[in-house]
């Protein structure tokens, strides 16, 4: 089993239609979706998030959500903390490096995948620089990899991925990533980028 | 930045895990000689490296990394009134400074020549000595009214770039804070506009104090002379003078009171600063102290709550990010969101830049981002 971590705007990209998302195992590599505590917390601190995802707190959702946490020993816990120490550490002595330096939460996910270890999935493109920057560049994946793997593994089908990409561009949340992967990742849906 | 494996806490960890130098190399994938240089306190691990180092032997950053004094921020707060610091508020301050140094590139030329105090004492009368001529400089007299406005000026002057800001007049720790980056001599100034006007004329001078004193800034020392001479400052000898002899005329512990606030309203401080102003006046000119109550005192100054200076500035609250922007630059003088603006412009940065730096909601970090990126 690859457990595959999203971090909260991951989530929230794809959780209103891809259901049932989180535990769910799909692709050859038996990938396993699931999300952290702080993403419940990102949202619930923030009007703005709880305004433009109403549904977040949809019953079915937050049960799936609750029922997929995963629980850390206290020595993971101990890991965790050294890791992302590590991580804030090198993004605030380097913050020239990135557009918008990781904050503490977005090392935590990603110390997250070390210790656990989980690929993380995030369309931030400095964690992308950071966790080039560590060596880290297979652990990581752009929003829309989950999206084709789950394609891959017939875990849903071409309509649906054509449902969340309109969604997106509708809300204008549509990142450049996502975009460009239209036409390479699934080209077979949306074929050729136009010349 | 300059970094160094701290030698001792390496050797340490080696010896609880009961590893030699070449095991630790095989461990992390590194030559002996590596190992070696670390040890000697040359060459330093790649990310990745000192990333694995950290979790194979459990140790911190801080406990496995030395860096340079020069290199750290130096940071001190004016904090909330019952407010506790703790290490997470030290090691917040400590990373927005970090991620302060890519903007210094950015800020315009700073002045070489600056003023300092060059022996800073909080002894009566070499304090009066600093805040006369610091009054003198501003074109004060010594009784005359100061206004915080006219300390503006002075932080420019001293390579010192305030950065006002809207943080609520509760809930955070910290109503001033103060980031100086050695290494790029250049210090960076927070000051909450949610404050009573009374407290911010107190904190704009005692800031002043920390930008006259560098070499004292974060150190306890430095705090005591700044809480000294920005209390002076507002109320110099001559002031407490005055108020010493109208006060101790009355017989009455109210009328005495009643006299003290008279001058607290007129130069807009509060009352306890101008009874701690006579309280030294008396001790130092060897005259019988005022017989007044000092709970009373604090029970009054407790009491009384005007206007935040955010109200006085932004009527009606809250201000639109041009306001904001616009009155930093024009009445604060500050150069912070114009560098910024030339960062956005130069690195393309993103709002995310802008809420850890200022600490704010993402909606007033997008904003103002889109106000910078006009």
């Amino acid at each position: 089993m690859t457990l595959v971590l999203l971090d909260t705007n991951a989530y929230l990209r794809l959780a209103k239609r891809v259901r049932p998302m989180l535990g769910i195992k799909f692709g050859q590599k038996e990938y396993v979706l699931t999300i952290l505590k702080i993403t419940e917390d990102e949202v619930h601190k923030s009007s703005r998030l709880r305004y433009k995802f109403p549904w977040f707190d949809n019953p079915e959702l937050a049960a799936e959500r609750l029922a997929k946490q995963v629980r850390l020993k206290p020595d993971e816990k101990q890991l965790i903390d050294i890791t992302q120490g590590i991580f804030r550490r090198h993004v605030v002595e380097n913050a020239a490096n990135y557009k918008t330096p990781p904050s503490p939460a977005d090392c935590y996910i990603l110390a997250f995948g070390q210790v656990r270890p989980a690929i993380v999935v995030t369309d931030d493109l400095s964690m992308h620089t950071l966790a080039k920057e560590f060596e880290l560049d297979k652990s990581i994946w752009h929003g829309y990899e989950p999206l084709h793997k789950m394609l891959s593994g017939k875990q849903i089908n071409k309509q649906l991925v054509v449902e969340v990409y309109e969604a997106l561009e509708n809300n204008g949340d549509l990142p450049k990533t996502w975009h460009d992967a239209k036409h390479t990742a699934f080209k077979k849906i949306f074929g050729s980028k136009p010349n | 930045m300059r970094k160094i494996i701290n030698q001792n806490t390496l050797q340490q960890a080696l010896k609880k895990q009961g590893w030699t130098q070449s095991k630790l190399a095989a461990e992390v994938g590194v030559s002996a000689q590596s190992v070696t240089n670390w040890m000697q306190g040359e060459g330093f691990p790649r990310p990745a490296t000192l990333l694995k180092l950290a979790t194979l032997l459990r140790l911190s950053f801080e406990q496995l990394v030395k860096t340079h004094d020069d290199d750290r921020p130096v940071v001190a707060f004016r904090k909330k009134a019952n407010a506790k610091t703790t290490n997470n508020h030290i090691n917040k301050a400590a990373e927005i400074g970090m991620l302060l140094k890519p903007l210094v590139p950015y800020l315009p030329e700073m002045r070489v020549l600056r003023t300092l105090i060059t022996s800073p004492s909080i002894e009566y009368s070499k304090l009066q000595i600093a805040v006369s001529q610091t009054r003198a400089r501003l074109g004060l007299g010594d009784q005359a009214v100061l206004r915080y406005e006219q300390l503006i000026g002075e932080f420019s002057d001293c390579g010192a770039i305030l950065v006002p800001v809207l943080w609520g007049a509760k809930g955070k720790h910290e109503n001033a804070m103060h980031i100086r980056l050695p290494a790029e001599d250049v210090t960076f100034i927070f000051v909450n506009l949610d404050t009573r006007i009374e407290d911010f004329k107190f904190w704009m001078a005692h800031e002043l104090a920390h930008v006259f004193t560098p070499d004292l800034a974060g150190k306890t020392e430095g705090e005591d002379y700044a809480d000294a001479f920005a209390g002076s400052l507002l109320f110099p000898r001559a002031s407490a003078e005055a108020a010493y002899a109208k006060a101790n005329r009355r017989h009455r512990d109210n009328e005495k009171i009643n006299e003290l606030l008279h001058y607290a309203h007129t130069h807009s401080i509060s009352v306890n600063t101008v009874y701690q102003r006579v309280k030294e006046y008396a001790i130092d000119a060897q005259l019988p102290p005022l017989k007044i109550n000092d709970r009373a005192i604090h029970k009054i100054r407790n009491s009384i709550s005007g206007p935040l200076v955010s109200e006085a500035l932004f009527d009606p609250m809250p201000p639109s990010a041009q306001q904001y922007i616009a009155n930093a630059e024009n009445i604060f003088r500050s150069t912070f969101f114009h560098a910024f603006k030339q960062m956005i412009l130069d690195k393309g940065v993103e709002f995310g830049y802008l809420q850890q730096i200022l600490d704010l909601s993402i909606a007033d970090a997008q904003a103002l981002h889109e106000e910078l990126s006009h």
